[in-house]
């Protein structure tokens, strides 16, 4: 049979990201998976979350904050219009990079190590490979994203029925705002699941960076303070602390250091997959 | 254009050396074999020609392009050794993703599945997981990827091993079919098998390319291999050593005899042969016109 024009890099990006998408929703382990993660955000929901939110909402919380943080160190999570959202940002400002760590540490471990790959690399580029699975996961923290949004706003509505629009207004900005926050985690385990021959160790290769990273800041930190506040927005996750204390539009202003880092990530990942044996 | 133009190609892994300057240039056609001992540089090649690995030093061409590069997506197809489907997904799925990454419309990528699926005779596992099948169906049905859409080259690494013979067979002779329209290059251990496939054979030994035999030549080579069945050896030595024209005869096995003659020395030396045959009441079990690839290669 004559196959067509031999597609673009592009379309083949998307084919293969689509595929990554398929690959959780319609097989039972990927489905399994989502199950699990809606299990555990449905509990973060219905307890800290639901419980966290109604404390915010007294007078006696707001003081009790502002005499153990400082007057203005958390004041912009009072001005959140709903609450749930509010506790959701914190919750999902460190619980997604955690689970982005497991959920991408997959992207070409396997695969790599069982030579699947080598039937792909003779029918797309490398580069579609590497944007494909890249983008392919970006898309799966996205639909668990969502999801854990939309139960957000569903909890908010069901508190109070007029929440409901600025709880979507708030959420999909939180959406995007955690969409730019993945975007370097998923790239660098992208990386470390190259190097890695199955996930499990690229997770631990994470752990390991992301420790001894710290360990070196806070080594320079003592010696040269000065280098160390550069140094440290090397590493994913930096901004994220001072983003806490940020809500709506206002939280875009950390958006540059994700943004970049992602990027220099994804060109240091893209070479890699390029020189590296399949 | 050559379809493979190799130039001074070496790979080493750390200090180890597995392809040692090799030089080789092949053209379309009949399928080309690559035989070798173990670690002889023989997947290492195969590796480089798919660009799976980057050489040492030293250059590769498939049809003039750089093996991995854009022009040759969907050209140059290969049965990888040791490389194994996604255990977690049916082979339709994948086959129809092969396609489609191919250029392939969604529908047609299927179709296209299904029929290799089928040259293979694993239709009916077509949604099964590759973990479900046994180890001769997972190859048969990593042979048939290597089919999808119309590639020009395919690079076969023990295409049969491991294959029961009927199954073997059925490779055997869809390469066969498949040959006027694809180039096979075969890598193998079984020569018979080669033999009867390929026209042209490569010999590697230690990264090194030993020699290249041509099957063809067979007809115009001064060489007759006799396999009996039943005969008195030293008898039938020293009966057709006799005959006008014969230079040599030597045992190369139990029953196999190699005859080495001038042929503007003897006339119809066939027919002489099967003269004594009958004389002596003596029962052959085939005659080769020319050296068998064993013997081409290891004597």
């Amino acid at each position: 049979m004559e196959s067509q024009t031999s597609p673009g890099m592009v379309k083949n990006s998307l084919i293969l990201a689509k595929f990554e998408l398929k690959k959780l929703l319609f097989n039972p382990r990927g489905l399994i998976s989502l199950f699990a993660f809606s299990l555990v955000w449905l509990l973060i929901l219905l307890y800290p979350i639901r419980s966290a939110s109604s404390f915010l909402l007294t007078e006696e919380f707001r003081q009790l904050i502002s005499a153990v943080f400082g007057e203005n160190s958390i004041n912009e999570l009072f001005k959140w219009e709903v609450a749930e959202m509010a506790v959701f940002w914190i919750a999902a400002l460190y619980l997604f990079p955690l689970f982005s760590i497991f959920v991408s540490a997959d992207q070409f471990a396997s695969d790599k190590s069982r030579g699947t790959f080598r039937f792909l690399s003779l029918r797309t580029g490398r580069d579609s490979i590497f944007f494909g699975r890249f983008t392919g996961h970006m898309l799966i923290q996205s639909l668990l994203l969502i999801l854990t949004i939309l139960a957000t706003v569903i909890l908010a509505a069901s508190r109070d029925m007029s929440l409901l629009l600025p709880a979507l207004s708030s959420g999909a900005l939180v959406f995007i705002n955690l969409f730019i926050i993945l975007l370097p985690y998923t790239a660098m385990m992208a990386i470390l699941s190259l190097y890695a021959n199955t996930a499990r160790q690229a997770t631990i290769y994470a752990i390991l960076f992301w420790a001894i990273s710290a360990i070196i800041i806070a080594i320079i930190n003592s010696q040269l303070p000065s280098l160390a506040e550069l140094i440290q927005w090397v590493l994913p996750g930096a901004q994220l602390s001072m983003m806490i204390n940020t809500q709506g539009f206002g939280s875009f202003v950390y958006a540059p250091i994700p943004l970049i880092q992602a990027a220099v990530l994804l060109f240091l990942g893209r070479s890699y997959m390029n020189r590296s044996s399949l | 254009m050559s379809l493979i133009k190799c130039e001074q190609l070496s790979k080493s892994y750390g200090s180890k050396l597995a392809l040692n300057s090799v030089s080789i240039e092949l053209n379309s056609g009949s399928p080309i074999a690559l035989v070798g001992p173990n670690g002889a540089g023989k997947t290492t090649l195969f590796s480089l020609l798919c660009g799976y690995l980057l050489p040492s030093s030293g250059s590769v061409t498939i049809l003039g392009e750089k093996p991995g590069s854009r022009a040759l997506l969907g050209k140059v197809s290969s049965l990888p050794q040791d490389a194994t489907l996604d255990p977690n997904l049916n082979l339709i799925t994948q086959f129809t993703l092969f396609g489609t990454l191919q250029g392939l419309t969604a529908k047609a990528a299927k179709e296209e599945g299904l029929r290799v699926l089928s040259l293979v005779g694993l239709s009916d596992v077509s949604e099964q997981k590759p973990q479900s099948l046994s180890h001769g169906m997972g190859k048969r049905a990593s042979i048939a990827q290597a089919l999808i859409g119309s590639p020009q080259l395919v690079l076969l690494d023990e295409p049969t091993a491991g294959l029961d013979p009927a199954n073997a067979k059925v490779i055997r002779d869809l390469v066969k079919a498949l040959s006027t329209d694809i180039t096979f290059v075969i890598s193998s251990h079984n020569l018979d098998e080669l033999e009867k496939l390929c026209d042209q054979v490569l010999y590697l030994d230690q990264g090194q390319l030993g020699q290249s035999v041509s099957i063809q030549e067979n007809l115009t080579d001064e060489y007759i291999t006799v396999s009996m069945q039943s005969c008195d050896k030293a008898q039938f030595v020293n009966e057709v050593s006799s005959i006008n024209g014969v230079n040599s005869v030597t045992q190369k096995q139990e029953d196999e005899f190699l005859i080495h003659y001038s042929a503007s020395d003897v006339i119809e030396l066939e027919v002489q042969l099967f003269q004594l045959f009958s004389q002596n009441n003596w029962r052959y079990r085939a005659i080769l016109k020319g050296r068998s690839l064993e013997d081409k290669l290891f004597s």
